[in-house]
């Protein structure tokens, strides 16, 4: 259905990305992501030797840390850092390096609605950067419903605050392969399979079907 | 998008992790030996670090990046810093995930009553000779026989860090063109670690300087470029 959307983009449509690595000169690896107005600065430190107490020295942790543009950290901050080391976690293999710690340090530049999933985007782009051993990158989105049943991708601050509900979701990446049924097509697109993380906010009942159609679309 | 033929050979191109490159399912009776950077999950064989993916016959894979971070693997040399002193080791400091040990009797000649005092922060120059994973690496000051041949302490200099992709590029054999033009002008004295340190010595401190910030900068370059670079370096102090 027809949606009018302030700057003019469709419904399935995302802002300009622009993405570059290695612009810190003295961490092991750091990128810089921003889609739209939205940007996020991501630096990784390590591996280092030792973990912290109550994690398993058997794998390699990681170690979040989350600083917003202005004011303290509390609440908000450590729930970001949490989900984003649950994802991390998911995508780093663990047993390459047990009993040492990498750092993952996110700075938000500027904030203009879907801050997670650009943080998201930046973190792995930085671990590519460092070498840190991955099984697969993470691509992160972010997709709203509005009352009206119809949902879009990629909302600006004031689309996110106008919204019902959103919901952020993280996939593994559609990957080069040799093998005949690596990359599986589905209507001439690749298609990945599987969610690796997912957040939602607000009430979104009824639309789950549009959500699925709309972010295959990706 | 279109459908990729099912025999795409990635070799030489660049990679992300999630890559599946190889299907062993398809090479029976063949050995095929994995470097840095793959992986393998039943059948098949996977990235796990992005960068371009290499090939070498007879059966050499492995996916070549340059990080600031240095894996330790078995037969590097490479320069590492002392951080402390035990009663049977020396740990020294090598860039990598752990601390690595350098045994005490590691040296031509060493034997319990000579056993060479480093200070904490001296640069040595050291071999590795284990490097499994999840233990500290081990190093030693001799070569495969024995002898010295060059390993151990380097004084005066000046030390500084590149990514490891640089110091490969040093290291590469015929001569790296910016160390052949300066060696054309110049003469110093270097050390290349493949963790990313190199080690540089002259007379003067302004050919050291030279000389450092000749390599620093020469690390995106062609090798035309380099020469160039290294010209208009040498026509300033001129």
């Amino acid at each position: 259905m027809e949606v009018d959307r302030a700057d003019g983009r469709n419904p399935n449509q995302l802002r300009p990305l622009a993405c570059s690595c290695s612009i810190l000169h003295r961490a092991h690896g750091s990128a810089s992501w921003s889609q739209g107005d939205t940007k996020v600065l991501a630096a990784v430190y390590g591996p280092k030797a030792g973990t912290k107490k109550n994690e398993n020295p058997e794998k390699a942790s990681i170690e979040v840390i989350w600083k917003p543009r202005t004011g303290q950290i509390g609440k908000p901050e450590k729930e970001y850092e949490i989900i984003l080391k649950r994802t991390l976690q998911s995508i780093c293999i663990l047993t390459i390096n047990p009993n040492t710690t990498t750092s993952v340090i996110i700075q938000v530049v500027h904030d203009d609605g879907a801050l997670l999933p650009c943080a998201i985007n930046a973190a792995c782009a930085a671990l590519v950067d460092a070498g840190i051993p991955m099984k697969h990158l993470a691509v992160a989105i972010c997709c709203c419903s509005a009352e009206s049943g119809y949902c879009i991708l990629d909302p600006t601050k004031l689309e996110e605050q106008k919204m019902k509900g959103f919901a952020y979701l993280v996939f593994p990446n559609s990957i080069l392969s040799v093998l005949p049924e690596g990359s599986s097509l589905v209507q001439g697109e690749p298609m990945e399979h599987g969610i690796i993380t997912s957040v939602t906010h607000g009430a979104m009942s009824g639309n789950l079907s549009t959500l699925r159609v709309s972010v295959s679309h990706l | 998008m279109e459908a990729k033929p099912s025999t795409a050979n990635l070799v030489d191109k660049i990679v992300v992790p999630g890559d599946v490159v190889l299907d062993l399912s398809s090479m029976t009776n063949q050995t095929i030996k994995l470097g840095g950077g793959l992986r393998q999950e039943c059948d098949s064989v996977s990235v796990i670090k992005a960068g371009k993916l290499r090939f070498s016959k007879p059966n050499k894979y492995w996916v070549e990046s340059s990080q600031k971070r240095y894996v330790p693997c078995v037969e590097d040399t490479v320069l590492g810093i002392v951080v402390d002193c035990k009663a049977d080791n020396f740990f020294v400091d090598i860039r990598g995930p752990t601390i690595a040990f350098l045994p005490v009797l590691a040296f031509e000649g060493g034997t319990r009553r000579n056993i060479p005092k480093f200070e904490i922060g001296s640069l040595l120059y050291v071999r590795v000779v284990k490097a499994n994973p999840g233990m500290n690496p081990e190093l030693s000051c001799t070569d495969a026989s024995g002898k010295a041949a060059e390993f151990g302490l380097l004084k005066d200099g000046y030390m500084f860090e590149t990514s490891t992709g640089l110091s490969r590029m040093l290291l590469s054999s015929p001569t790296c063109p910016v160390l052949e033009e300066l060696g054309k002008q110049l003469s110093f004295e270097i050390a290349v670690g493949l963790n990313g340190r190199v080690w540089v010595n002259a007379e003067s401190p302004s050919t050291v300087v030279l000389v450092s910030n000749a390599i620093m900068n020469s690390e995106s370059l062609s090798a035309v470029q380099q020469k160039i670079m290294v010209d208009k370096l040498l026509q300033r102090i001129k």
